[in-house]
């Protein structure tokens, strides 16, 4: 047995050569090795933020389906906080808290806006929209209503409407549908024009219609023709008149003959009137002393002065009334 | 399978578990850190780890680097760039590095325990100690077992830091500029849970590297054939438990 023991030490020299320096090299790989876990355990506390003040920020959602913990914040593509709690409020709204580094909260302003995306690939997105980054900074524990936009929720509502339109277009072209039953009649009506009665009978429906609109044209046509020989007539017996009334010797031409002889009656009176004056001033002359006559004829001659006025008014009356020179231009102003 | 040999897989077993908790009790009792146990678990230590520190850590890198390569440029391919950072970090620090480190201590390390048991088993070295009142426990079993706990701790932080580095590279080459990205993501994979899943995976992982093999050691009787039997039923069962704790791991972690 001792011997066995013995053999112990041996045992282990006789296979590898152990260093006399053991414990130091092995001290020192320790050393190192726990070092490293230490570096990445800190690393890992500072990546978490551990060293760093932040700032709590609360997004109140309706639905925060897709959302976990740890899930980024993310600010014109740069993620700049995480999703540190996700609870539903006594309102049934769910409460989104959010963890933000001081050093991040710059980007969060009064004015910023909160969306919750979610598509088809991938998970939600929390994403962050400053238009006025002067605005004044987002206070500690802010809560902030959040902006839903979801593509996977739009899906089957599309696909509801896009159901209800294919089915339209089933319809429509169906066997029965009313397409067919348009290009049917589009195809009768093709047919009937090209039949007998052409375009017509195509329009009407049939041939019978097609005749008889054809035959009320021929009437129509025919009174048409018989109308023309009305309105000869017509126009033969106003050229009559015309010719009757104002033509020569016409009933006008006679009357303005009248007339004129009326004038020239006038103008006579008026002559032998002028010869009266030209008598009575002799008169005056030749008899100065005979004053009393003289008063007696001067209230004659006033009066064949008036009655002359009176011919002479008269005359330019009837020149007016009549007017003979048929002067048709109008002379404005 | 016979019953008789069920009953002799879940004799395996339950021994192995025994060990583990007596081992536990032990390895928290302060009388138990001799210097003696000191001596001998350095000595472990330097077999487990430092003849293969370089070689490991280069095999880690390597494998990480290829592994990075190939899951970055896929996930760009498809338009999936941002998330393959995530991605490798996870799988590779969390999952795969943690288990291959595991692995090969179990290869190399807990192999040789089983055998090494197994043979002391065969000599009749274990019960001359036991009639000379002196406890294997301190002695033999409770060093080995805390010196492949370690090293499995020591080479799973080393390769996971190679695989961290290179996945830096890889994503980024040699600009400065991707540090922030980079350390958001890093971030995003080691929450304080995940820090404790694999700091508690890691411990089990180097346990079972070390007890399942003395379990197995001390299943051999003095019969000289018994030995290979033992070792390698051992070795079967260290791979499952491995497995199993990974399996549980990924369980308890993602479902």
């Amino acid at each position: 047995m001792d011997k066995e023991r013995e053999k112990e030490p041996g045992r282990d020299g006789a296979f590898t050569a152990v260093p006399r320096n053991l414990q130091f090299r092995v001290g020192l790989l320790l050393g190192f090795t726990l070092l490293i876990a230490a570096a990445f355990v800190l690393y890992v506390l500072y990546a978490r933020g551990v060293f760093e003040p932040t700032q709590r920020l609360t997004l109140v959602a309706d639905n925060v389906e897709g959302v976990s913990i740890g899930m980024d914040l993310s600010f014109s593509g740069f993620p700049i906080g995480r999703v540190h709690k996700i609870e539903l409020a006594d309102d049934g709204r769910a409460r989104i808290e959010i963890v933000v580094p001081v050093r991040e909260s710059r980007w969060l302003r009064r004015s910023t806006i909160f969306t919750l995306e979610r598509g088809v690939v991938g998970p939600a997105k929390i994403r962050a929209f400053t238009g006025n980054l002067q605005d004044e900074p987002l206070p500690d524990g802010a809560e902030r209503t959040v902006l839903r936009g979801d593509t996977s929720e739009e899906i089957p509502r599309m696909v509801a409407t896009l159901r209800s339109v294919l089915e339209n277009a089933q319809t429509i072209t169906a066997n029965e549908g009313s397409l067919q039953a348009s290009l049917g009649n589009l195809r009768l009506m093709t047919q009937r024009m090209a039949g007998p009665g052409g375009a017509l009978s195509g329009l009407l429906g049939s041939e019978d219609e097609a005749k008889k609109v054809l035959a009320s044209i021929d009437r129509a046509n025919a009174l048409i023709a018989s109308m023309s020989g009305v309105a000869r007539k017509l126009d033969a017996v106003i050229d009559k008149t015309d010719q009757r009334v104002y033509g020569r010797d016409g009933l006008m031409d006679g009357t303005q003959r009248a007339v004129g002889q009326v004038n020239g009656i006038l103008a006579e009176v008026r002559d032998s009137l002028k010869r009266v004056d030209r008598i009575l001033d002799d008169a005056q002359q030749v008899s100065g002393n005979a004053k009393a006559a003289t008063t007696d004829l001067r209230a004659l001659r006033a009066e064949v002065d008036a009655s002359l006025r009176k011919v002479s008014a008269l005359v330019e009356e009837i020149n007016r009334k009549w007017p003979f020179e048929r002067n048709t231009e109008i002379r404005l102003p | 399978m016979s019953p008789e040999a069920a009953m002799a897989w879940f004799r395996g077993w339950a021994h192995a578990a025994r060990l583990a908790l007596v081992l536990a009790v032990a390895g928290l009792s302060p009388a138990f850190y001799t210097p003696r146990l000191r001596a001998t678990a350095t000595k472990q230590l330097y077999f487990t780890v430092w003849q293969v520190f370089v070689p490991f850590t280069l095999f880690s890198a390597l494998l990480s680097v290829v592994i990075i390569e190939i899951t970055i440029r896929l996930a760009r391919g498809y338009g999936l760039g941002v998330y393959a950072l995530e991605l490798v970090i996870t799988v590779l620090t969390l999952e795969l590095l943690p288990l291959l480190t595991a692995l090969f201590v179990a290869l190399r390390s807990g192999s040789a325990i089983a055998t090494e048991i197994a043979l002391m088993r065969v000599s009749g070295e274990l019960d001359a100690m036991a009639a000379e009142g002196v406890d294997p426990m301190e002695r033999e079993f409770l060093p080995r077992v805390l010196a492949a706990s370690v090293s499995v701790f020591m080479l799973t932080v080393v390769s996971c830091a190679m695989a961290l580095i290179a996945a830096y590279f890889s994503m980024y080459g040699l600009s400065p500029w991707g540090f922030s990205e980079f350390t958001w993501t890093v971030a995003e994979v080691f929450t304080v849970r995940q820090l404790g899943s694999i700091a508690i995976k890691t411990v089990l992982f180097g346990v079972a590297v070390a007890v399942i093999p003395i379990a197995a050691g001390l299943s051999a009787t003095r019969d000289m054939k018994s030995a290979p039997v033992a070792v390698l039923g051992g070795m079967v069962r260290l791979f499952f438990a491995l497995g199993l704790i990974e399996v549980l791991s990924l369980a308890v972690k993602y479902v």
